[in-house]
């Protein structure tokens, strides 16, 4: 690769990451919301209420973080995410402990986040 | 070569940024459906090179759309590359028994998601 073709694949990433931040903040409400519903069924899991759908919507929302996160370079979200499906979607669930700490986890790294290529 | 490739995903999310790197990336068209249904409509009218197709979606799922588009001489040859956040092997190889062209995966790396559909249908 010569330095002209260097040169117009960083300028490509560049403008593609620029582009990936402001998807980032225009979905970052959607995805906190989905992180809501985890945090959500973490508390009704503690209090030993967790109903048929609401775990059914939290295994659906850590599927749906699972898919995105790690798009956005938030690949230990992804990790968190898509362990925390499994245990939603199989027999015995999470814990309360787990589920409080990764619904935990995900928001701080959500909310904390730094850009791409910061 | 430009290419015309139509996305299926029920989330805004994963849409919008596999549009923006198979349009940004390769130069490809895109074009896009939130919907198994909307899906079957738009492949039948646009006639796309490629379709990339999630797996989980409400209504239509995934793996009924592909038996959909099979079904319809309009769409039954075109390439299908299932998209899915599902890493279990069991559903991998569930997938692969479908009869896609390939299995992509969630999260993907906006970078090289056209090198990967490249690399599955032989395009490079």
């Amino acid at each position: 690769m010569d330095s002209s073709d260097e040169s117009a694949t960083r300028n490509k990433e560049a403008a593609i990451s620029a582009a990936l931040e402001r998807l980032w903040i225009r979905f970052l409400p959607e995805i906190k919301a989905r992180v809501e519903i985890l945090e959500s069924a973490a508390h009704a899991l503690a209090a030993g209420k967790l109903s048929p759908t609401q775990r059914e919507s939290a295994a659906s929302a850590a599927h749906k973080l699972a898919g995105t996160l790690g798009t956005f370079s938030l690949a230990r979200g992804t990790e968190l995410a898509r362990e925390l499906e499994q245990l939603y979607a199989g027999g015995e669930g999470p814990s309360p402990e787990q589920a409080a700490q990764s619904a935990r986890e995900l928001r701080g790294m959500i909310e904390g986040r730094a850009p791409a290529g910061a | 070569m430009i290419r015309k490739v139509l996305i299926i995903d029920d989330e805004d999310d994963i849409r919008e940024v596999a549009a923006l790197s198979l349009e940004s990336v390769a130069g490809w068209e895109v074009i896009t459906a939130g919907s198994g249904a909307q899906g079957l409509a738009r492949a039948a009218e646009q006639m796309p090179d490629a379709i990339l197709l999630d797996v989980m979606m409400p209504g239509m799922d995934g793996p009924t759309t592909f038996k959909e588009l099979r079904k319809n001489p309009l769409t039954a040859k075109i390439p299908v590359l299932l998209l899915t956040a599902k890493v279990q092997s069991n559903d991998q190889r569930r997938f692969a028994d479908l009869g896609v062209e390939a299995v992509l995966f969630k999260p993907f790396d906006p970078m090289t998601l056209a090198t990967q559909i490249e690399t599955a249908l032989g395009w490079s």
